[in-house]
């Protein structure tokens, strides 16, 4: 099965786990399918849940698929202000 | 960016004159300034800082498409939006909003439409830091459901629901509806 490379930038409550973490999944995983396997690499983080993935400049919904090396981050619930 | 909009991420000390000096107009008058400062204390805790965590291209992108929607909601007024990343102490600055209009009430709706906005959507985060030495990132606003939410924001005559969530009644703070305007 061929496979793509994730690279998913940490922030806020994810920080916990470093920058970053880098992963494979199989080609053409959806985005609920990424959110799966980076909770199973957290150790079950419930975090992950209620978060979202985005690429630099779109969050991105659980139906999108990715089909090549991808730069992501995890957006955990925000407070800013 | 148009001219009457700002927005940044900003790693230095937030300065009030910078954004009362970019909203500032002659067919403006009033300016309204929203300043979020770190407090001491949080559900029985004493704070000691904050630390803020921002994602700097999706935040800006997201001032920026709030300051539009806010823009098409009060048509005319000057916005000036930043956030700061970092580490900062009791006291310190984390969010300026700074609104200008013609007239006081668009102002004041406005900003407090765009700090709500902002704590809802916006890619920040805060750790707190404890007396006795602990940490703790907040929990908040989960953005699942963001991408239907902007689309819906989009829709023609939500412009009035968009207004009136935000307190507004006649919006020209004229006292045309019998408000204090």
């Amino acid at each position: 099965m061929s496979t793509i490379t994730i690279h998913m930038k940490f922030f806020g409550g994810f920080r916990k786990f470093g920058e970053s973490l880098d992963f494979s999944v199989p080609i053409g995983s959806t985005v609920v399918a990424i959110k799966a396997t980076l909770q199973e690499k957290l150790n079950g983080d419930k975090l992950v849940l209620d978060s979202v993935l985005a690429n630099d400049r779109n969050i991105l919904r659980d139906s999108d698929i990715l089909s090549s090396d991808t730069e992501l981050s995890i957006l955990p619930p925000v407070c800013g202000g | 960016m148009n001219d009457s909009i700002y927005v940044s991420v900003s790693t230095e000390v937030l300065n009030i004159q910078n954004a009362y000096d970019f909203v500032s107009d002659p067919t403006h008058g009033a300016v309204d300034v929203f300043v979020g400062a770190v407090r001491n204390h949080h559900e029985g805790q004493s704070v000691q800082g904050i630390t803020y965590d921002v994602h700097e291209g999706l935040a800006e992108k997201t001032f920026q498409e709030i300051c539009l929607e806010t823009q098409n909601l009060w048509e005319g007024i000057k916005i000036y939006m930043s956030h700061y990343k970092g580490q900062l102490d009791i006291g310190g600055i984390s969010v300026i909003v700074a609104v200008s209009s013609a007239h006081r009430a668009e102002s004041f709706e406005a900003c407090r439409y765009i700090i709500e906005e902002l704590k809802k959507r916006a890619p920040v985060w805060k750790q707190e830091h404890y007396e006795q030495g602990s940490s703790e990132w907040l929990s908040g606003h989960s953005l699942q459901s963001q991408a239907t939410q902007i689309s819906e924001r989009l829709l023609e005559g939500d412009k009035v629901t968009a207004k009136e969530r935000a307190g507004g009644c006649c919006g020209g703070g004229q006292g045309g509806c019998g408000c204090a305007g």
